[in-house]
């Protein structure tokens, strides 16, 4: 089969998310489904044809999503609703939108200079519950509360951390 | 103009501490957050204002708690109710916002709430929760709600407060995701900047400027 010329393609764009809370890295597949849903569900099946919506790839904490030209708008705002992605909770939070993948991949790029991580204890209180800490960057702390179920997940800062 | 994000819940309510919240809120691009039954603060340059929600509690209950949250200086939310509970709450001082429209039927919002809503400056809340986290029918009857409040707005001109109600920095959404959630609703940009600034206004008394033909 001969490819279609490139004057004969559809015109795509591509938005960058970045992947809330760190360190979920979701399966791509399941993140397609997620995204596929939030685009049904809020703007029906036709305007989601229109949308041509897909999750092309899922690096790191951020995951690249195509459209077609024009339907931009309209997926942020349905990635706006994303809620969840393999019964986990998580936010897609939208960076960029451009043209080519290959933008948007030297922007991952920039986007994940090594943050100094500050010192801090790998155990901590939260009334009287022993947590661990499992992500931190620069002010931001996350912990995840020690036990076998049941576990959640607490977003704080360090001085929280220091006033424990 | 202070943009605000006019409820959210830290911690114990939720499962993420002020501080965290603030930090996100001043990312996300908003000046300030009514927080719920927290002091108020100011963190990353975000200030934080203390909120009172107001449940479905009787009438009496609701004039002691709205006395109650005058008296601590906080920002003071009634939940919405069928016509009368509305009525009673418009007309009682103290009220900043009236929330939770979109779970009451189509009867409970009429012209004469939306006319003591514009007499006494009680901001009507758009909570994009039911938006975000909604899906199907729940989805479409608060969306055709927030349809209904917003023809009446346009003819009463009551002032409208947006609120994420995010119980975790994960339910918090940027300024731009507030205005494009918003757009869904039928509320255009100057509407939504005019949305996110009404806090201030309605807790310093002043009305909008309204034009009287």
């Amino acid at each position: 089969m001969t490819p279609r010329p490139p004057t004969l393609r559809e015109k795509r764009r591509y938005v960058l998310a970045r992947i809330d809370p760190h360190g979920t890295a979701p399966d791509p597949k399941e993140l397609y489904y997620a995204v596929h849903e939030v685009v049904t569900s809020l703007w029906g099946d036709a305007a989601g044809a229109l949308i041509h919506v897909a999750v092309i790839a899922v690096e790191g904490e951020y995951a690249i999503v195509r459209c077609r030209r024009g339907t931009e708008r309209e997926l942020v705002i349905a990635l706006s609703t994303v809620i969840s992605c393999g019964g986990r909770h998580i936010a897609l939070r939208t960076v960029a939108a451009s043209g080519t993948i290959e933008s948007l991949r030297e922007r991952i790029a920039a986007l994940q200079e090594p943050v100094p991580v500050p010192d801090v204890p790998a155990e901590c209180t939260i009334d009287g519950t022993t947590c661990a800490v499992c992500w931190c960057a620069g002010q931001k702390i996350d912990v995840i509360e020690k036990g076998f179920k049941n576990t959640t997940r607490f977003f704080l800062t360090r001085e929280d951390l220091e006033n424990s | 103009m202070m943009i605000t994000d006019s409820c959210v819940y830290p911690r114990p309510l939720g499962d993420s501490s002020v501080k965290r919240m603030a930090l996100e809120a001043h990312e996300l691009g908003f000046d300030s957050l009514v927080a719920v039954n927290t002091p108020p603060c100011e963190h990353f340059g975000v200030t934080v204002e203390t909120g009172v929600v107001i449940g479905e509690v009787p009438a009496q209950e609701v004039s002691r708690e709205v006395k109650l949250g005058r008296e601590r200086g906080a920002v003071v939310s009634v939940l919405a109710g069928d016509n009368g509970r509305n009525r009673m709450v418009l007309g009682m001082r103290g009220v900043h916002i009236l929330c939770g429209i979109h779970r009451t039927d189509r009867h409970a919002f009429d012209h004469v709430t939306s006319r003591m809503a514009t007499d006494n400056s009680i901001a009507i809340d758009i909570s994009l929760a039911p938006v975000i986290h909604g899906r199907g029918v729940s989805r479409q009857k608060a969306l055709d709600r927030y349809h209904d409040i917003l023809l009446l707005h346009r003819r009463f001109e009551f002032p409208l407060v947006i609120s994420s109600h995010a119980r975790s920095v994960l339910d918090m959404r940027s300024v731009r995701e507030f205005s494009g959630l918003a757009s869904v609703i039928g509320l255009d940009i100057p509407d939504v900047e005019q949305a996110l600034s009404n806090v201030g206004m309605i807790r310093s008394g002043q009305s909008a400027v309204r034009v009287i033909p």
